[in-house]
């Protein structure tokens, strides 16, 4: 019990409580700690698999790049708002197609929406942006040019930071949220209500639809998601490059870092890593306790 | 860092395990401050510890202060029996009981209670606390020796645990010694803390057995009754409970639940009692005051506790001490607690519980369980509070035997054990608090604050003027008090 009991060696230590034993209170046992696990159940990640999962935060990144190309060129008059609504109408024709396939080529869903509720949902967004475009055109004439670009920028900083990228379908409401506001914002410095509605309809595109139908390839299609994603960055850098030489370059070094450096010091810093595990955890419940209750 | 420290003191295990022996005091009386924010009113573990020991002590001979905060109108200085004095000081509470912390605005308070009572020893409690790791900051300030008892277990693996293991480290560093209520607490305490195993006691906590006496007449024979007595919290594995009692349930119909706490779990207990509808059987008590606990005991057969961490369990001791088998979850700090014919442990999950509950009951059902007043004759004496007052009184004079250190050497201390980023700004802190302390002692010196009269122990003025103000609050605040003043 206390140190003052000469212990002998024939009674070894035992880790009880309840029985006075003839150690000091402080005694430390050669057992001491020997329950101590290290760094158990931990996953090992590869090089080639995180840069597969990083490629999807690659692509967002060059989304936004494209969608601000497209915003460039209109701005500037060499892209008319015709031509941007006929081929995003395009787009979404082929991309709606795509994704049906897919989804049916996949596991069965519990209840499909059927075509008609998409195209009402459809119509009636493009039909209420349309009637809105010229509010949204003046919506932020009272405000200067560059406050708008800041808030832009601010906006599509977030929506990039918020994306749920590990379950990006539905789009997280922040993240399409802040895009859109973006969005909304850069529209209305344009010079015409079409041009708005146009740019309004590419970022529902790029920014709502595109994100559902790349999760749907990466769920089924998984040998063409690493080849979409090369692409999507490639048209990135290319858009960027055509209007700012300087962002092209920017943009490209921000997607090595992303893909390529970041999963690198990923896989570096592992062996770093010392997770101690011991009798002392909280247990966890594994067991789905759920059914006693519905 | 810590890490590597660790490793080189587990090389040498009990090396010079009977040091303290050259720096022993016998008979010496300290003037012991006990520190926590968890005190009457409020109630549980740690404060019905903090109050049993402080008698114990002061039948010892010693003289004990407890400082809390204030709780509402409960402010000022109160007495409890045997002339226990207890600071209620006006600092602020934050969250859960607890006071915010800014490491120097309880220096003046403190330092007032320190000085009149003439402290020696500053005994914090409960990591949890923040007045408790502020107390032993200024002890440390003051040049007084510190003792501090940790009540809890702490994961490692998420952020907040990270940043509160990294404060116990700035704060552990230099403390004297640390107490622990368990081996598992004492395991997880040296890791948490980086600190040496060889200035940590593992001192268990007690149960007063005469408050837990077995009654088998009051229970029923035609049934078999499981008792659950926890606060009904996740912690506590209350899903765990909900899934056992629909299972038992529809296999033994004679069975009976009486779970005894509150809590925001209580809510599946009761979806459960709904869906399989088991109103007359699974009855809940709602929040039980702690002198009615044993009247719920002893109506039962089996007691269960599903907790998924618990660093000592004084629920399983209590069940035990009124006659009670046992079932609980081997987690944390349990196995060490009871013998193992006088407890059932299970893994923590459903089915392993229902295995160990189905095995007692049949066992019951035989009739080849010990009778209550055997396993209460067993567990009676394993934890009493005179034997943890024996234990703390040696870890006192142990402490009363060592320095304090200086500044410098608490400063390079700091910086030495605690990283150069968390250790130079602790540092910073130290210095600070220390020209505070300068301060104050300059506007008001130490020779010209009173010393208070000391009115606890059998020699003390209260011994002598027994006044009834002091018998109310023990019948109405506390405990187990005729148990400790009757010892």
């Amino acid at each position: 019990m206390g140190p003052d009991g000469a212990p002998g060696q024939a009674v070894p230590w035992r880790k009880v409580l309840w029985e006075r034993q003839s150690f000091p209170d402080n005694y430390v046992d050669q057992r001491f700690l020997e329950e101590l696990r290290r760094n158990e159940g931990i996953r090992h990640y590869r090089y080639w698999a995180v840069v597969k999962e990083a490629g999807f935060v690659g692509q967002q990144l060059s989304c936004v790049a494209i969608f601000i190309t497209f915003w460039l060129y209109m701005e500037q008059g060499l892209l008319a708002p015709q031509a941007l609504l006929w081929s995003s109408l395009l787009c979404a024709l082929l991309g709606y197609g795509l994704h049906r396939a897919l989804t049916s080529g996949g596991q069965p869903c519990g209840e499909p929406r059927t075509r008609l509720a998409d195209l009402q949902s459809a119509a009636i967004f493009l039909s209420f942006t349309f009637g809105f475009s010229p509010v949204l055109k003046t919506l932020t004439e009272s405000v200067s040019t560059d406050t708008v670009y800041a808030m832009s920028a601010v906006m599509l900083l977030a929506h990039l930071l918020s994306f749920p990228y590990s379950q990006p379908s539905p789009p997280g409401s922040l993240s399409l949220n802040a895009a859109l506001f973006a969005s909304v914002c850069l529209a209305s410095r344009l010079p015409g209500a079409l041009h708005t509605f146009a740019m309004l309809s590419c970022a529902l595109l790029v920014f709502a639809l595109w994100p559902c139908l790349l999760q749907r390839m990466r769920d089924n299609a998984p040998g063409h998601f690493p080849g979409v994603c090369v692409g999507v960055c490639v048209g990135g850098v290319a858009g960027l490059g055509s209007q700012t030489l300087g962002g092209a370059v920017l943009l490209s070094s921000a997607l090595v870092s992303v893909t390529l450096l970041c999963p690198l010091l990923l896989v570096w810093l592992q062996r770093h890593k010392d997770n101690i595990q011991g009798p002392w955890d909280e247990a966890e419940i594994h067991e789905d306790l759920s059914r006693f209750l519905h | 860092m810590g890490q590597r420290r660790r490793t080189a003191a587990l090389k040498s295990p009990s090396s010079q395990r009977d040091s303290g022996d050259a720096a022993w005091v016998p008979n010496k009386k300290h003037n012991i401050c006990m520190v926590s924010d968890f005190f009457y009113p409020n109630m549980g573990g740690v404060e019905s510890h903090i109050y049993q020991l402080s008698q114990c002590l002061i039948e010892k001979g010693h003289k004990v202060v407890i400082a809390t905060h204030a709780y509402g109108r409960r402010k000022g200085v109160r007495y409890l029996t045997n002339g226990l004095k207890v600071y209620y000081l006006p600092l602020q509470v934050m969250y859960n009981q607890s006071t915010a912390t800014t490491c120097f605005h309880s220096l003046p308070l403190l330092r007032c209670v320190f000085v009149r009572e003439r402290i020696t020893v500053v005994h914090a409690h409960s990591s949890f606390s923040a007045m408790a790791h502020d107390a032993l900051f200024h002890a440390k300030t003051m040049g007084l020796n510190t003792v501090f008892t940790d009540h809890s277990l702490f994961g490692f693996a998420d952020v907040s645990s990270v940043l509160t293991n990294k404060l116990l480290t700035v704060s552990l560093c230099d403390t004297n010694h640390i107490v622990c209520v368990s081996y598992t607490s004492k395991e997880n305490t040296v890791l948490r803390a980086a600190l040496n195993p060889e200035i940590v006691s593992v001192i268990p906590n007690a149960v007063d057995p005469t408050d837990f006496t077995p009654d088998p007449t009051q229970r029923q024979h035609d049934r078999i009754t499981i008792v659950v007595i926890s606060r009904l919290v996740y912690r506590k594995g209350i899903d765990l409970l909900g899934g056992i009692i629909p299972e038992l349930c529809l296999k033994y119909p004679d069975l009976h639940f009486l779970i005894g706490g509150e809590g925001p779990k209580r809510i599946v207990l009761e979806e459960v009692r709904e869906k399989y509808q088991l109103h007359e059987r699974v009855r809940l008590l709602g929040a039980l005051e702690h002198k009615d606990v044993r009247g719920v005991l002893v109506q039962g057969h089996i007691f269960l506790n599903t907790s998924l961490t618990e660093a000592f369990c004084m629920a399983i001791v209590e069940g035990a001490s009124c006659g009670l088998q046992v079932v609980s979850t081997r987690v944390g700090g349990i196995p060490e607690v009871l013998p193992e014919d006088l407890i059932t442990l299970c893994e923590p999950t459903v089915r392993s519980l229902c295995a160990g509950l189905e095995s007692v009951i049949a066992q019951q059902r035989s009739g080849s369980v010990p009778s209550p007043a055997t396993i209460h004759s067993r567990v009676r004496n394993l934890y009493t509070w005179k034997n943890v007052a024996e234990r703390t009184e040696r870890v006192y004079d142990r402490v009363a035997g060592e320095g304090v250190l200086p500044l410098d050497r608490r400063l390079r201390r700091l910086r030495a054990h605690c990283g150069p980023v968390a250790g130079s700004i602790f540092a910073f802190v130290a210095v600070l608090d220390f020209l505070f302390l300068l301060l104050l002692q300059w506007l008001v010196p130490d020779h010209l604050m009173d010393v208070a009269v000391d009115a606890t122990g059998p020699r003390g003025l209260w011994s002598q003027e027994k006044s009834c103000k002091s018998r109310f609050y023990s019948k109405s605040a506390t405990k187990g008090a005729a148990g400790a003043s009757s010892q």
